[in-house]
């Protein structure tokens, strides 16, 4: 049997009182496009973070197709690209000077790097913006140039938290793109969202959390049986009887 | 007055918030060393001339160059807070003021200011009741400059020569007022005080106090005046730099180390606030050292490149920090020596100019070349190494370059902690030059390459332990520079500059006042009075050793660098034994055994 591509065992987090992430297991098989859904706060991110090795877990392990990421981090951290949610990056760099950077520290020859560079920047259209630094751009900017950082080294796992947020529909588009592709080419994908829909039209795993547990996980069909992921997230998280509720001065 | 109200309600709720544990901490030891300079203030009313007059001009420097230095001034309320609420700037910054009267530095310095009263109640009845207007009045007088210099030094840092004027601004002010001693032996006669302190704007107060009423209403134009231009700097504030649209020189670095050299020098030429920080080092550097030559003085020139070196280590002494939480892409790639590239780098911004300095200084006074070459050596050797280690060890978490928001100097919510720590380079990098001085003073030449010898090995020591801890200790610096907290859950700090929470108030007092002054005794009345000795240069400014009798002269110069060393050593005791106690024996975390493993 392989490796899953993502092995998650046992994880967790306590940050002073609050438990963010409890014992937390998932496994993302080789080849799918794993969903993570959960509330604001579910713990998504941290459980994220400790699965690529960006925060130290208090318990549990998380391999990538087999390596540990705690225990051999160079391994694990060459087969994955990581695109944190809200993190700087070098800011007084252009978007290609960030790819070059990146790809040298990863050590990929000046000539692939160059090549790859430019292909990334065209496809995900930052080319036009050549002169400006990163500082300079605007928040899909940002999310696009992290996936370009993601995507340089040729990873066989992405992990990517909220991919798609503050970008604008066109770009979105290209993002699921090269998504898909890089999943009907053998890779493998998770990414975290708190948006259903999406989740339904690109996943074909999914876990959900809430509370920092795993309310319920597997392939998307089975998670969400006959009703919609919405539904069942609804029902899994118990968001109880506020929706009904109106702002009583409007 | 309903906005200012509740914008001062809502910066005491900040504060008292904040006022749990360790900024408290902070809040705390700083103010009661407020108190203490404002006693000293109040003392001075009691003596005749313009004593006062003169600490008050002190008081009003420290609000204008204060922020500049701790990070852009007091922030708690943030003009960016309120520009949803469609208020007047007027209306805005007359809140903000308010508000800006709540606090630990206000209150310190009413409390200097209640030398008024006491200079009042030596007039007579109308002095006293003049002494409370006045009070207030100065107050915002001295508040209000410095928010209106801030604002300034904000839009200056919006292009470069900008930021390279402010720099060098800067660095003259502050050199001049480190060799004020230059300016009273120019012209005042014997010691006294010039008259001009009585007519600055910090003096006005005291004017009014003497019965010049009229000083009392020209305080309240000024206040009015400088409200008016704070208001009309906040309005220009949103509007960030303009996009560069300027040509790329392209990336031409072959290998890892030298992508992290490429990507640090980019750093260090388009960042306004690095670019303003060198300017500053350098005019610092040149400007104290050239000061002397007014009065004939030549003896202090070479020292401008040791100087420069100096403030450039201390500039830069958070350079993890102010990067940010760009730290994660370091952590996912493992084995490319971020921290060789950014001492190349470094090297490669300051190295040059320093050298330059050296040299030039040092041949236009045919000054003592081996001293300063060994000093000059083993500085930089000793800046390249401690930079990366320091910022690594006592990582003070910044804000992310993107979220600074109007305020460049912004660099990090926790300012007292990144000032300390510049104070602490300064002492530290200092302190790697002191035994390549020792051998140059008594063996001459000798002292280069005692110089080389112990700058490479700063550089490729401390060099190293950087790296390791930077390995070692990854995942909870990103998660310090993330959240601005040491990750808890029961793990042991991660060493930031924190003082341990077990000190008790006392305590963490001594380490501040030990690790901040400590340097004083050591370097310049220790060190540099025992150069001035061996050279048979006496009576010099204010190096005390070379003032004494010939017998003493000596034991007191070895006193002082005992006293330093005293302090720093108390300090370090101190902070190691509520370390331990913090972190019982035999508790190992899962960090060490990790690091345990590594190595």
């Amino acid at each position: 049997m392989t490796a899953p591509a993502l092995e998650i065992k046992g994880l967790a987090k306590t940050f002073g009182e609050n438990t963010a992430v409890d014992h937390v297991d998932l496994d993302v098989p080789q080849g799918s496009f794993y969903g993570l859904v959960g509330q604001n706060g579910a713990g998504k991110t941290t459980t994220l973070s400790m699965a690529v090795g960006l925060l130290r877990p208090d318990a549990g392990t998380a391999r990538i197709f087999g390596a540990d990421v705690w225990s051999d981090p160079a391994k694990a951290k060459q087969l994955v690209g990581v695109l944190p949610d809200g993190m700087a990056m070098p800011e007084r760099l252009t978007g290609r000077e960030v790819l070059t950077y990146l790809g040298l520290l990863r050590g990929l020859s000046k000539e692939v790097v160059a090549e790859r560079a430019e292909e990334l920047l065209s496809v995900l259209e930052l080319d036009v913006a050549e002169k400006t630094l990163v500082i300079e751009y605007s928040t899909g900017m940002r999310k696009k140039i992290g996936l370009a950082t993601a995507l340089l080294h040729a990873p066989r796992l992405l992990v990517l938290d909220e991919p798609f947020e503050a970008v604008d529909p066109v770009s979105a588009a290209t993002i699921k793109q090269i998504l898909r592709g890089f999943v009907a080419g053998g890779g493998s994908v998770v990414l975290s969202s708190h948006v259903m829909a999406l989740v339904e039209q690109l996943c074909d795993h999914v876990g959900v959390i809430d509370k920092g547990r795993v309310a319920a996980a597997g392939p998307l069909e089975k998670v969400r049986g006959a009703a919609t992921l919405e539904d069942r997230f609804v029902e899994l998280v118990g968001a109880g009887s506020t929706a009904a509720r109106g702002l009583s001065w409007l | 007055m309903a906005v200012a109200l509740t914008m001062a309600r809502m910066k005491l709720s900040i504060l008292r918030h904040s006022t749990k544990g360790q900024q408290g901490g902070m809040m705390a030891s700083a103010g009661s060393l407020g108190v203490l300079l404002a006693g000293g203030t109040i003392v001075l009313a009691f003596l005749g001339g313009d004593w006062l007059a003169a600490a008050y001009s002190v008081w009003m420097l420290g609000w204008i160059i204060g922020p500049v230095f701790s990070g852009g001034g007091d922030e708690t309320l943030r003009p960016e807070f309120f520009s949803l609420l469609g208020l007047r700037p007027q209306r805005m910054a007359a809140g903000l003021l308010v508000a800006a009267f709540v606090g630990v530095a206000p209150a310190v310095s009413l409390l200097a200011l209640a030398g008024l009263v006491a200079a009042g109640v030596r007039e007579g009845v109308a002095g006293a009741l003049v002494a409370v207007p006045a009070m207030v009045l100065q107050l915002a007088v001295f508040v209000l400059l410095s928010k209106v210099s801030v604002a300034l030094m904000g839009l200056a840092l919006g292009s470069r020569i900008g930021a390279i004027g402010a720099g060098v601004v800067n660095g003259v002010i502050l050199a001049f007022l480190g060799q004020i001693w230059v300016f009273m032996a120019a012209f005042g006669q014997g010691g006294q005080i010039p008259e001009v302190v009585r007519y600055l704007p910090s003096g006005w107060g005291l004017l009014a106090v003497q019965g010049e009423y009229l000083a009392l209403a020209a305080m309240a134009v000024l206040v009015v005046l400088l409200l008016l231009a704070w208001a009309a700097l906040l309005t220009r504030r949103a509007g960030r730099s303009r996009p560069s649209t300027r040509g790329r020189r392209p990336m031409r670095a072959g290998t890892p180390h030298g992508a992290v050299v490429a990507k640090e020098l980019r750093s260090w030429t388009r960042d306004l606030v690095r670019n303003h920080q060198l300017a500053f080092a350098f005019t610092y550097g040149v400007a104290f050292a050239a000061v002397p030559l007014m009065l004939g003085i030549e003896e202090m020139l070479p020292l401008a490149a040791p100087l420069f070196i100096m403030m450039a280590a201390a500039m830069t002494a958070n350079v993890y920090g102010t990067d940010g939480t760009a730290h994660w892409l370091t952590l996912m790639t493992p084995g490319a020596s971020d921290v060789r590239g950014r001492q190349l780098a470094w090297l490669a911004a300051v190295g040059p100019v320093g050298l330059a300095l050296a040299v030039i200084c040092t041949a236009v006074v045919d000054g003592p070349w081996p001293l300063v070459m060994a000093a000059t050596f083993a500085l930089l050797g000793g800046a390249v190494g401690l930079v990366p280690l320091v910022s690594v060890a006592g990582l003070i978490p910044g804000i992310d370059p993107k979220n600074r928001g109007g305020n460049p100097l912004r660099t990090s919510e926790d300012d007292g902690s990144a000032t300390g720590m510049a104070y602490l380079m300064l002492a530290l990098v200092a302190l790697t030059a002191a035994p390549a001085v020792a051998v140059a003073v008594f063996f001459g030449w000798w002292g280069v390459p005692a110089g080389l010898l112990s700058g490479a090995l700063c550089w490729w020591g401390f060099g190293l332990l950087a790296e390791r801890r930077l390995t070692a200790r990854g995942p909870e610096l990103l998660h310090l520079m993330r959240t601005g907290r040491a990750p808890e859950s029961g793990k042991a700090a991660p060493g930031t500059f924190q003082l341990p929470e077990s000190m008790s108030r006392t305590q963490r007092m001594i380490v501040l006042i030990c690790a901040s002054f400590g340097a004083i005794p050591l370097v310049p009345q220790g060190i540099v009075a025992m150069v001035f000795l061996t050279n048979g240069q006496l009576q010099h400014s204010w190096f005390l050793a070379t003032h004494v009798s010939p017998g003493l002269r000596w034991p007191v110069a070895i006193g002082f660098v005992l006293l330093g060393l005293g302090m720093y050593g108390t300090a370090l005791w101190l902070w190691l034994r509520a370390r331990k106690a913090e972190k019982p024996a035999g508790e190992v975390t899962d960090a060490d055994k990790l690091a345990a493993q590594h190595h």
